[in-house]
């Protein structure tokens, strides 16, 4: 499946069923919609696409990182706008 | 130009892979262990993505991904990584095979010289280690049992699923040097049972320099390994060093390839095959490794009567291939793993290895059955 829809459908299942919050969810879902913005980076945008789906609100918690919590997300989306 | 066909001693670097290696050199070249500006916390975003990937393939946790500098490195870890733990348990038993690549014999022999005591398990003529000679050594207090998932000389794929089943409820840690076949072959790596496994970046369309240790957490705790290197405590306190982000980066997209394009891979390999054994039948020669076990991308013959060297040189503007694994073709020694086989000495010293990728490009056959056929009326 295209990566711009896998990120539509985790984004959306993250939503629904697991914790991604919607002010976190609706920027993600903006770039799963506009991939004439964010086809040239596509490598950014898979890493987008595995920090939504191992969401963790509790990601930072106990003495390991392996989740990703809303900073991440957030710092992926705002690397994807800076075009890094 | 000759067309390379010596996969499996390393592979052409996909595109894709190349250009993550550009990008985190020239452009990104944060330190993941300073995540305290952009930079780092780019690079440090790019190894865990990179460790996910790598681990996806084998159904690993990242946090059981360890990044080392190559398969050899992982091997050395796994195996002389356990020397204080075995001191302590006072377990000295190994158990390794005869076609092991030296990665794995030489730590395994330096463990003999310490004092462990180590069975070499006997390999059969279609290339597959015994897995009933396993079973007769196999002791109570048998620290370790290394085995090779495919082999580097002949292609073919080992019996690790009988493994597996032999080790089912004993307690000795199993290891696994997957170099060869990780990315390649993906049902025998998931197993649960496979304590460490040990992966090149160079073997699927990374560049060298880059490899893991997969580490498999039982009730959460590692395998009982001691660091070989210290100063950073880096991955987890295993493997100091600064992180080789653009190297991480890119095993990570090849590990990601090697799933996504598995099928296609495979497809075009299988198709390559039948033209290099349509070949093989017009002339004399013999197939080390059975057939229906060798991936599809590699195959050793010998051709009787004609030096491996001979037929390298006569072949080589056509043909870039190789007589035995990378790592010991240049001591001239002849192949351990065709001897352990049971291929006569001169089997051995006519072998040729002959292995290919979804890169290759097409290869003028007539040329080679040519110089093939002038070699053979030569001899005879």
């Amino acid at each position: 499946m295209d990566l711009f829809k896998r990120l539509e459908q985790t984004v959306n299942k993250q939503f629904e069923h697991g914790d991604l919050p919607k002010w976190l969810a609706d920027p993600v879902l903006e770039v799963a919609r506009s991939p004439h913005l964010y086809q040239d980076n596509e490598y950014l945008v898979e890493l987008l696409l595995q920090q939504v789906d191992e969401y963790d609100v509790y990601a930072e918690a106990g003495c390991c990182k392996w989740a990703y919590d809303h900073e991440d997300v957030a710092r992926t989306l705002r690397w994807l706008k800076e075009g890094k | 130009m000759p067309v390379y066909l010596d996969c499996n001693a390393t592979t052409p670097v996909e595109p894709s892979v190349a250009a993550l290696v550009t990008r985190f050199t020239q452009q990104d070249f944060g330190n993941a262990a300073s995540p305290i500006h952009d930079y780092g916390m780019f690079a440090r975003a790019a190894v865990e993505h990179a460790r996910n990937l790598v681990g996806k393939v084998v159904e690993a946790r990242p946090d059981e991904v360890i990044f080392t500098s190559g398969a050899t490195e992982s091997n050395n870890m796994a195996i002389l990584g356990l020397i204080a733990h075995a001191h302590k348990t006072k377990r000295r038993h190994v158990i390794t095979s005869a076609i092991e690549h030296k990665a794995v014999l030489e730590p395994v022999e330096y463990l003999e010289r310490q004092g462990f005591e180590v069975d070499i398990i006997r390999a059969n003529s279609a290339g597959r280690f015994c897995v009933e000679h396993l079973a007769q050594v196999l002791r109570p207090d048998t620290l370790l049992v290394s085995t090779m998932h495919v082999n580097n000389e002949t292609g073919v794929l080992q019996p690790l699923d009988e493994v597996e089943q032999l080790l089912t409820g004993h307690d000795a840690l199993w290891h696994v040097d997957a170099a060869q076949g990780y990315g390649k072959e993906l049902e025998q790596l998931k197993s649960k049972r496979i304590n460490m496994l040990a992966l090149s970046g160079h073997k699927i369309f990374a560049p060298k320099g880059i490899g893991a240790l997969i580490l498999r957490k039982q009730d959460g705790h590692f395998p009982p390994l001691q660091p070989l290197m210290f100063g950073g405590g880096q991955e987890q306190g295993l493997r100091a060093g600064t992180l080789p982000v653009q190297l991480i980066a890119a095993f990570g997209e090849a590990a990601k390839l090697a799933l996504r394009m598995h099928a296609a891979r495979e497809e075009k390999c299988i198709a390559f095959r039948k033209k290099v054994l349509a070949l093989l039948s017009t002339l004399d020669v013999e197939q080390n490794g059975a057939e229906r076990w060798t991936l599809p991308h590699s195959i050793n013959i010998s051709l009787p009567g004609i030096a491996s060297d001979q037929a390298i040189r006569a072949l080589k503007n056509v043909i870039a291939i190789s007589s035995t694994s990378a790592c010991t073709s240049h001591t001239q020694t002849p192949s351990h793993v065709l001897a352990a086989m049971g291929r006569s000495p001169a089997q051995v010293e006519s072998s040729l290895r002959l292995s290919w990728c979804h890169m290759t490009p097409e290869v003028d056959w007539d040329a080679v059955a040519t110089i093939l056929h002038d070699l053979h009326k030569t001899k005879t």
